[in-house]
């Protein structure tokens, strides 16, 4: 057995090699591209991306989409403060100071505060991530399907319980995910079920079509719905911004550190991801601020509260996928659909049956965390210019990059047709408050459910004991009871709601 | 907005028991080999109905908010809406004679003129060379056949 640093040391050398360096590269470029555009997001954009990376090893693609999500966290920001849009959900947070700094004349000190923060949070995170996923992956080894089966129940509890959105809806759109994922063939018997009768759906409802449907094209209606306009400042950063900015930094440690581990937590939690953990962040700043009145109004810790944590959390939200298969957010759910393309079988056995793979990522997070901060740092102008690319242009570019990634994946036509229609229920769904994060999540995850659970009544031989004569398996599952009435509790003290966002990134 | 709630729901709802029935098609109940394949499939069905009728017995119990309600979309907002999503059914519905280049392409001038209200050279340029870079970027270079449409094979290999 290697040690932990004698891994990092092997995954750095993976992730330093030309080809690899030159994946990260493109990927972080693109990401942040797809960050600074309206109605392409991270989980789209990955999406988008999977298609291409069939002829690539696994190592290699991996390496590739985690980037872009790297790149599209940076890149969320930069439309935040510039224009004062939000180019992914995360970056929401950032927009409440970041864009009254840019009014103020200091564009360049808010940019590098939301880089700079990202950076610290970022590079936090993958040290916890380092030494905490050897570890939890090597406990989840002795996981049997019963196990198996209660983590997923705490996966879907925790969107239900943390999520913040209407329980009812969320507990609907998880059971909706399960049940498209049984669409096409029993994964026990072989046999045809749920198709309709349609031979093109025994091969099952497609994850990555329905993402790109809800994510890509219902933002694109929302986007077209409410008419985009532009108005921005220019942006720039020069070398005394770099510093101004900088000598502040220390000053905020504890709003780093605070949002670090909130965010690396929130993160590992499936079902939540960067968003809500960029809002708990902000939240908290302001509350343990001293002059609390200055948010909102152009303060830079503003700026780095929701950055550091939305980094962190990206970051933690590939944990769960690498240890457990459970993917901590819907764009870590895209990447965990890859694994089975790539003939991987997600979980903890990949530490030891694919070492390159693992720790190629682990190492690449470091790389291209570095390589993502100087790109961005010197980038912004272009970036920037991203956005005077008319959405006339626009829209239909993403509409039909859309259909392309879409039929790649299975090269049907009826694929075309679930998207739109996947992409009209993600329009409708969104206006009427219903979390799409939990349906991509457990679409993903059905069948593993589905084989848990079926394996588990036949271990108990069709008693749903063995689900509470097994410690491990009852704690989890007590876990996921406490947090599916987490929500009831809460009404039941009639505490004031928080309008919280719904999970997404 | 309330109403849209109301209807959505309930349609939803209709939905979910009109899946019932191709649940139980199959076998639902213990076989040799444990659970039949219909078992998960039937107990998620039953969930969804039970959650779906929570939700509309809520929205039907929720107190109509006064005034003149916000509609679920504004009337201007329709048009663009549909200049959207009408072609892009046109588009997929006639993919086998314009594949996914042409009509591609056919669907960016469109959206350009009538949206984007660009000009005409802006149109063309676009929605020709655009196409044509996606089809070197998926054809030639990453292998990835797409539908080209008999038009842009006859177009291409004259069949």
């Amino acid at each position: 057995m290697f040690g932990v640093f004698d891994n990092l040391l092997y995954g750095l050398g993976v992730a330093l090699t030309p080809e690899h360096l030159t994946i990260a590269f493109v990927g972080l470029i693109l990401g942040t591209a797809i960050g600074v555009l309206p109605g392409l997001g991270g989980t789209n954009g990955v999406a988008l991306l999977l298609p291409l990376t069939f002829h690539l090893s696994p190592t290699s693609a991996i390496i590739l989409l985690s980037s872009v999500y790297w790149g599209a966290l940076f890149g969320g920001a930069i439309t935040s403060i510039l224009f004062n849009i939000p180019g992914e959900p995360w970056s929401v947070a950032t927009t409440f100071d970041g864009h009254p700094l840019a009014q103020q004349g200091k564009p360049g000190v808010a940019l590098t505060a939301a880089f700079t923060s990202s950076f610290i949070g970022a590079a936090v995170a993958i040290l916890l991530f380092t030494f905490f996923a050897p570890p939890l992956a090597e406990w989840a080894l002795k996981f049997g399907p019963p196990e198996n089966f209660a983590v997923l129940m705490l996966a879907f509890a925790t969107f239900a319980g943390l999520g913040g959105g209407d329980p009812a809806k969320t507990i609907f759109m998880t059971l909706l995910g399960l049940l498209l994922s049984t669409v096409g063939f029993d994964i026990v018997s072989g046999a045809p079920r749920m198709n309709f009768g349609l031979v093109q759906l025994q091969s099952g409802v497609n994850f990555i079509v329905v993402a790109i449907g809800l994510f890509g094209l219902g933002e694109i209606f929302l986007t077209v719905e409410e008419g985009l306009r532009i108005k921005g400042v220019r942006g720039r950063i020069g070398f005394r911004d770099l510093w101004e900015t900088w000598k502040l930094f220390p000053r905020y440690w504890a709003t780093i550190i605070r949002g670090t581990i909130l965010g690396f937590w929130v993160g590992v939690l499936p079902g939540t991801g960067a968003t809500p953990a960029s809002f708990m962040s902000y939240g908290l700043a302001k509350q343990f601020s001293k002059y609390p009145g200055k948010f909102g109004k152009g303060e830079v810790e503003g700026v780095v509260a929701p950055e550091t944590a939305a980094h962190a959390a990206g970051i933690g939200s590939l944990l769960p996928m690498i240890t457990l298969g459970i993917p901590g957010s819907p764009t870590a759910a895209v990447m965990l659909a890859g694994f089975f393309i790539w003939g991987l079988n997600p979980g903890a056995l990949l530490f030891q049956t694919h070492r390159e793979f693992v720790w190629g990522l682990i190492g690449s997070m470091y790389v291209a965390n570095v390589l993502g901060v100087l790109i961005v740092l010197t980038l912004v102008p272009l970036f920037a210019s991203i956005n005077r690319i008319p959405f006339g242009i626009l829209a239909p570019l993403i509409v039909i990059l859309s259909s392309i990634g879409a039929y790649a994946t299975n090269n049907q036509v009826l694929d075309l047709w679930i998207m739109l229609g996947s992409g009209v229920m993600g329009y409708l769904f969104k206006k009427l408050k219903y979390p799409l994060a939990p349906l991509v999540v457990a679409l993903v995850l059905g069948d593993m459910t589905e084989q848990a659970l079926r394996q588990s009544l036949i271990m108990g031989q069709g008693s749903i004991a063995i689900f509470v004569t097994r410690p491990i398996t009852l704690t989890f599952i007590l876990a996921a009871v406490a947090l599916f009435l987490l929500p009831l509790f809460r009404s039941v003290r009639r505490r004031p709601r928080l309008p919280a966002p719904a999970p997404a990134g | 907005m309330h109403r849209a709630e109301t209807v959505f729901a309930a349609l939803l709802l209709v939905g979910a028991v009109l899946l019932i029935p191709q649940t139980l098609k199959l076998p639902v109940a213990w076989t040799p080999t444990g659970p039949g394949s219909g078992f998960f499939p039937l107990w998620l069905v039953v969930g969804v109905v039970f959650q779906m009728a929570l939700i509309l017995v809520r929205s039907l119990r929720a107190p109509v908010p006064p005034g003149r309600a916000a509609p679920f979309i504004e009337r201007e907002s329709v048009r663009p809406l549909l200049i959207v999503f009408l072609p892009m059914v046109a588009v997929i519905s006639m993919l086998r004679y314009l594949g996914i280049y042409i009509g591609g392409g056919l669907y960016l001038a469109g959206y350009m003129i009538f949206v984007g209200r660009q000009r005409w050279v802006t149109v063309l340029l676009v929605s020709i060379l655009l196409p044509v870079a996606l089809f070197f970027i998926f054809e030639r270079w990453f292998l990835l056949p797409m539908p080209k449409g008999t038009l842009l094979e006859y177009l291409l290999y004259g069949r």
